[in-house]
């Protein structure tokens, strides 16, 4: 399967992530496909956030792995968890464009993203469970952790999907889009992210990661050394400097 | 000795204290958090106040952060300890043994934020207006946001806060869980005093147990947890038997 299946797209300083709508890749070659590309998006400092999102409709549809060893099955897994935590640790605001059906390891990818936002149609769910199948890229633990324990279950127990504004209601994703203008709103979402400081993005989002499963006391010590290292930063500067001369910053990410 | 930023008035056993430094924003100054360090201590220990109120009412703001023009020149190790006298603050509001009712009037921003997050309970007028706008500065917060945030509103919710910088009105705050309730602005202070007056009616010792009990379960496994709850029932009956009051009627 060749590269052009998944592809990057730069606009300005945003990168857009289209992800193989229906191209049927193994999980694994996925994988390596979208590990690929993270390692090019790590790299330019001039691309300031990345839109993940799908072609034709559809997010993100992936193929069998043909049968596998429980030990090709572990290492499959740990591979997957290891590309899904790069995506975590970009550094830059990754926000997932949601259509169609997400399910299994396109819902795995989008729980790894900043936040997500869907069209309104969209429809969310793991229904491999009927394949003898669970996550295995994190998803059962980022699951829990976003939606709280009770719905996980209830979604990876049933594997039935879940509508739009149900997983709107269970923190799923943060907004809904009618799905002629879903791109071109994550677009400007993630452009008015842009315009902020990418060093305090950046830090923010790490701390948010970092502190979530440590105790509170512990996690505000973290916050406060972060907080003071700002001050060492151009950012910190210039967000001031221009908030008090009423004008737009133009921040450098250093 | 008076205060500049705020002034406290208590009646029925609610203890108010209301921000109002003289300006349009009510800005979490080092001055304006060691008043609140000293009103808090005040009211703690103040036997006529069973629950306290804490609000910009019928200002235009809550609160709002630093002083930017102050902040602007801050060495690393000022950023250091403005963080930690702002988190002593918070830690002072968690420990303290009376409820703590933030009363969202208005603007609540950015360090603003961080005092309404350090509430029990957060009640918001229609005219309430939320943002956590650190990164437009440059910075993150330093005041326990990054860390309170999350566990409240969620990881992705919260990611969403502090990438967008964007401002979130009452409504939506209520519908992501970040304020507990909503009430309409003609409505609003007479429904904080009714939520405030009927907390501070309960028994004292019960309320610092449940408050107490509640921020435990944050960071505490379920069966140490369950274990305070046994010695929190146990402390309450005897309170109960003390005072001969019927607890069934």
């Amino acid at each position: 399967m060749s590269e052009k299946a998944c592809r990057i797209e730069l606009q300005g300083s945003i990168a857009w992530l289209r992800l193989p709508g229906s191209a049927q890749l193994s999980r694994r070659s996925f994988l390596e496909m979208v590990r690929r590309q993270l390692d090019c998006l790590a790299a330019h400092d001039d691309v300031r956030g990345v839109l993940v999102c799908g072609q034709g409709g559809t997010f993100c549809t992936v193929g069998s792995d043909g049968p596998l060893t429980p030990p090709e099955a572990a290492r499959l897994a740990g591979f997957g968890q290891s590309v899904l935590f790069s995506l975590e640790a970009l550094g830059k605001p990754v926000v997932a464009a949601l259509s169609g059906e997400i399910t299994g390891l396109g819902l795995e990818l989008a729980l790894a993203c900043s936040f997500a936002v869907a069209e309104s149609s969209a429809r969310f769910g793991f229904p491999e469970i009927s394949q003898g199948r669970l996550p295995a890229f994190g998803g059962t633990q980022r699951l829990a952790r976003l939606v709280g324990r009770s719905v996980a279950k209830q979604m990876l127990f049933s594997g039935e999907l879940i509508p739009a504004d149900e997983a709107l209601r269970v923190r799923l994703v943060n907004r809904l889009f009618a799905p002629a203008v879903l791109e071109q709103e994550a677009l400007a979402l993630l452009q008015r992210i842009c315009t902020r400081s990418p060093l305090a993005l950046r830090v923010g989002a790490e701390m948010v990661e970092a502190g979530y499963d440590i105790d509170l006391k512990t996690a505000c010590l973290l916050e406060r050394d972060a907080f003071a290292l700002c001050f060492a930063s151009r950012d910190q500067k210039e967000g001031m400097d221009s908030f008090l001369d009423k004008r737009e910053p133009q921040f450098s990410g250093d | 000795m008076p205060y500049k930023k705020m002034r406290i008035e208590t009646r029925k056993r609610v203890g108010y204290l209301i921000l109002d430094g003289g300006s349009r924003f009510n800005k979490l100054s080092v001055t304006a958090i060691r008043e609140l360090k000293r009103a808090f201590t005040q009211l703690e220990a103040a036997d006529e106040v069973g629950c306290i109120v804490l609000s910009g009412w019928p200002g235009e703001s809550f609160a709002v952060g630093a002083d930017i023009g102050q902040m602007r020149s801050f060495t690393p190790l000022e950023g250091l300890q403005f963080s930690e006298l702002g988190q002593s603050l918070f830690e002072q509001m968690e420990r303290c043994t009376k409820p703590i009712v933030g009363a969202l009037n208005g603007i609540t921003m950015g360090g603003g934020f961080d005092l309404a997050l350090a509430c029990d309970i957060r009640i918001a007028s229609d005219k309430a207006l939320i943002a956590h706008p650190g990164a437009r500065l440059g910075i993150i917060t330093g005041f326990c946001g990054t860390q309170k945030l999350p566990r409240l509103v969620g990881k992705s919710r919260a990611r969403e806060i502090f990438l967008t910088c964007d401002s979130y009105g009452a409504a939506e705050a209520l519908q992501m869980g970040l304020v507990d309730r909503l009430v309409a602005a003609d409505q609003y202070w007479a429904d904080v005093i009714t939520l405030a007056e009927r907390i501070a009616t309960m028994p004292s010792r019960s309320l610092t147990w449940a408050k107490q009990l509640i921020n435990l379960a944050e960071d505490t496994n379920l069966q140490s947890g369950c274990l305070a709850e046994q010695a929190a029932a146990a402390l309450c009956g005897s309170e109960y038997l003390g005072t001969s009051k019927s607890v069934c009627g």
